[in-house]
């Protein structure tokens, strides 16, 4: 029998350095080249190389921003990986185990599932002489249960390894092997247990949060960089010091997060579009020179990729637990927004809003976002570089600044916002600091002037409040009872509320995609319904709090928390919601 | 011509060191016709943090201890400015001393310009790490142990032709592209710790030895562990690369960020992640 799936799941397991990851980019390439939509992730110690881990796909013919409820195939490459995350197969699923080490281990896997058991490492090695090529052999059989076309395994196969031609030959040799193993468990070709829906081809990219967010704030002219290495943040450094130079920026590493955040702040003071990307406890450093922006009123966009804390926390696992410092961290009052995209897509768009933004308020703009987010790979469509419009602000130029007859760095506006001119510009000279100042930027602690300057700061939000990026709504818009979360919630409730709705319950979803200033829509939303889960992943509910305290107290908000490190899934969501709402 | 904001009057005590410090850094940069709107002055937290109210230049307050990655910032960001970094002791070998080392290494092109006065004058009296008669840091020493450092100097607010003298040289080799300028300056505290008669006891003046050689590192670290076995304090230019070159370098406020200009090279970037 034949089961046609529209929405597969796949795991490879086994020790770092197996290759899990190989497996799982040959069956992306097979299942992108039919036009599925694909999200993949990984989950690995934060060690170099060895211990357990996994490489997870799953491809859908709808776009989806997260894992299904369970895996579909999975290929274990070691009875540990059968005993850590055998309980993830789906009931008659399928799993691939290589035996080379010794026999299945007992009592892990679900009683319907189908074990074609092969020892793919000991045949590679007599075979080819590398154990490698054990992956290859795997995504042979693999490739034979999802009713591949041979040949349509081996293209994605050859294109994999086309920058190196002499290992060609052997991975074919290896697949082909892999071939004859399926047939011997009578899989044949075009004819195997699992068949995909036909889907139509788009032109799409595969891009992690990092990255599309990294790509984004180069394409809205951020010039400067200075990071620290940090998981899961890392690969924003990493591209910035890749591609910043190309277009006549800088990129730093610095000596600590203490030297990267001022870094930017020097950056940001010629004018320079200026980025730092870190993780919580980089976060936690850093916040001096962000309440320094805010005072001294320097455009400064940070990305924080968040990871569970406190402390070191656990670097590789995701969590939302940085959201109360982000909002109300560092010493005294100051305006600053905090953005949180939901998927690569927004990262990419809000990236170019949090530049601009940040050129208008003159202050600090965050981009949240979380481990899953930052390092999951999704497919989405190609970015729309040409439509990237680059906002100066008030940035004077030399022409505007020449025509008045006297230049304030802080001027006092009805707006609170002030033109600004950078070093270099005839005129324009003044004085930036982070002690209370007058209009000149004098140092001063006359009363009046103080409150007039918080007064004037703080307005700057209200100005740009119409240009904060709106909420995403999804479910049913009239439904009493809403579900709200940000981040790496954001697909999973979709997902479950689209389940949950066939099963007729409706919920009303919202994703904000502006956390702070916390948007009159968003109250709105709150304020109308009878009942909000806000999902979330910390420990404190810190996003059902901020909003239980800014908006109306009607007691409508309840928190569906999840802080072990681990994703929703959407059947653990639906769970969780269907219990919240028997009770 | 745009009226900007009037120079402040300084906030220091009579007798202060730093009134000769600013009087040699605006007679450099008076030397050397820098437009003011070109300089850039960026000051720690202390007493010395001040002094770039009193310039009439761009003038930034860096928070306490960061005003070198600050001045490193915006000098990568646009090193066409004149970059000058200026702080305490406290500032600069206490709460930002991790920064200093890093900077040595970096080697920018920016001057930094240290106001030693072993006291946190602005708290009234706690010692600092150059505190007289306590455990103290030599940053010349710590500048001499790095490979890439390439200009190190020491003045005295009691010899101010001398110490206009370096902070010219100073900002001339950072404005010709050389490399980071270290320049510390004796800039006694007469409130709290008036080191005026032990200093002018213990200072001895290099560039008045003609045995002397600025530009041999290992001569340069020898002598000068030497003079401070003997309780002396080198004053002059201590240490100068002779291979230090003119550089030039990209100026990221100069450069394009209109999208319209990149596309190509955008769509080239992101076809990578195509599948």
């Amino acid at each position: 029998m034949t089961a046609v799936l529209s929405d597969v799941n796949a795991m490879v397991a086994g020790q770092g350095g197996d290759g899990s990851l190989t497996v799982i980019t040959l069956l992306g390439n097979v299942l992108a080249r039919r036009g599925f939509h694909l999200y993949s992730t990984r989950n690995v110690a934060s060690r170099i190389k060895g211990g357990p881990a996994a490489a997870l796909l799953r491809g859908s013919s709808e776009p989806r921003s997260g894992m299904g409820d369970d895996v579909d195939i999975f290929v274990a490459f070691d009875d540990e990986a059968i005993e850590t995350v055998g309980s993830r197969v789906a009931p008659g699923g399928f799993v691939v185990y290589d035996s080379s080490a010794g026999p299945l281990p007992s009592g892990f896997l679900p009683e319907e599932t189908t074990v074609i058991e092969i020892p793919f490492g000991r045949f590679a090695v007599r075979d080819l002489r590398r154990e490698l090529f054990k992956n290859s052999l795997a995504f042979g059989v693999i490739s034979r249960i999802l009713s591949f076309a041979d040949a349509e395994a081996a293209a994605v196969l050859e294109e994999r390894f086309a920058a190196r031609p002499e290992l060609v030959a052997r991975n074919l040799q290896a697949l082909r092997e892999g071939f004859a193993f399926a047939d011997e468990h009578g899989f044949a070709e075009n004819a195997g247990p699992i068949r995909l829906t036909d889907t139509p081809s788009e032109d799409r990219i595969l891009i992690s949060g990092n990255h599309a967010a990294a790509f984004g704030f180069l394409v809205a002219g951020v010039r400067f960089f200075a990071g620290y290495p940090i998981t899961p943040a890392t690969e924003v450094l990493e591209f910035m010091t890749r591609h910043i130079g190309t277009y006549g920026g800088a990129a730093i590493q610095a000596e600590d997060e203490l030297a990267a955040v001022n870094m930017a702040l020097g950056a940001s003071l010629t004018g320079v579009r200026s980025l730092v990307a870190t993780s919580g406890p980089g976060i936690s450093l850093m916040q001096e020179g962000i309440g320094h922006a805010g005072a001294a009123e320097l455009p400064l966009v940070v990305i924080d990729a968040q990871r569970s804390g406190p402390s070191t926390g656990m670097p590789t696992k995701s969590e939302q637990s940085d959201i109360g410092m982000l909002v109300h961290g560092g010493n005294g009052d100051f305006p600053r927004i905090v953005l949180a995209p939901g998927d690569p897509s927004q990262a990419f768009d809000l990236a170019v809003a949090a530049t601009n933004l940040a050129q208008w308020i003159q202050g600090p703009v965050y981009l949240m976002l979380d481990q899953a987010l930052s390092q999951d790979s999704v497919t989405v469509p190609l970015f729309d570089v040409t439509g990237v419009e680059i906002d100066a602000g008030l940035r004077l130029t030399q022409r505007q600044l020449d025509t008045l007859d006297e230049y304030r760095r802080y001027a006092i506006t009805e707006d609170g916002l002030s033109p600004l001119a950078v070093p270099g510009m005839p005129g324009g000279m003044s004085l930036v600091t982070g002690n209370e100042h007058d209009e000149w930027g004098r140092v001063s602690t006359d009363p009046g002037n103080r409150a007039a300057m918080m007064d004037k700061r703080a307005r700057k939000i209200d100005a740009v409040k119409d240009d904060l990026p709106k909420g995403l709504r999804f479910g049913d818009e009239t439904g009493p009872v809403g579900i709200l979360g940000v981040g790496m919630e954001s697909g999973v409730m979709r997902e479950a509320v689209e389940r949950l709705a066939v099963d007729g319950i409706s919920l009303a979803g919202l994703q904000p995609r502006t956390i702070w200033p916390v948007l009159d829509e968003t109250l709105a939303f709150i304020a109308s319904r009878e009942r909000v889960y806000v999902v979330e992943h910390n420990h404190e509910g810190q996003l059902a709090q901020i909003l239980a305290s800014i908006g109306e107290a009607n007691g409508s908000v309840r928190s569906i928390l999840k802080y072990d490190g681990v994703p929703f899934t959407p059947g653990e969501l639906i769970d969780r919601i269907v219990l919240e709402e028997s009770t | 011509m745009t009226a900007t904001y009037r120079p402040v009057e300084p906030i220091w005590c009579a007798g202060c060191g730093h009134f000769g410090v600013e009087a040699a850094l605006a007679g450099a940069l008076a030397d050397l016709v820098i437009p003011k709107h070109e300089t850039l002055v960026l000051a720690g937290i202390g007493c010395s943090g001040t002094i770039q109210n009193n310039l009439g230049a761009y003038g930034y307050h860096a928070l306490h201890g960061r005003v070198l990655p600050t001045a490193a910032g915006a000098w990568e960001a646009n090193p066409d400015l004149t970059v000058i970094a200026a702080g305490g002791d406290g500032d600069g070998y206490a709460i930002g001393m991790g920064h200093l080392i890093h900077t040595f290494r970096r080697n920018p092109s920016f001057t930094y310009i240290v106001m030693n006065n072993g006291i946190y004058g602005l708290t009234k009296g706690q010692n600092s790490p150059t505190r007289q008669g306590t455990a103290t840091i030599d940053a010349i020493l710590l500048g001499l142990s790095v490979l890439e450092t390439t200009f190190i100097a020491r003045g005295f607010t009691r010899a101010p032709d001398q110490l206009r003298r370096l902070t010219t040289a100073a900002l001339t080799h950072a404005r010709e592209g050389r490399g980071f300028a270290f320049l510390e300056v004796l800039s006694p505290c007469v409130t709290y710790n008036d080191t005026y008669p032990v200093w002018e006891a213990e200072q001895l003046d290099l560039d008045a030895d003609d045995g002397y050689d600025p530009t041999d590192r290992s001569a340069a670290f020898t002598r000068v562990v030497d003079l401070q076995s003997q309780n002396r304090i080198p004053i002059g230019l201590i240490y100068r690369d002779p291979a230090a070159e003119s550089r030039s370098f990209v100026n990221p406020a100069a450069s394009s960020i209109e999208p319209a200009s990149h596309v190509e090279s955008y769509m080239d970037v992101m076809s990578r992640y195509r599948i």
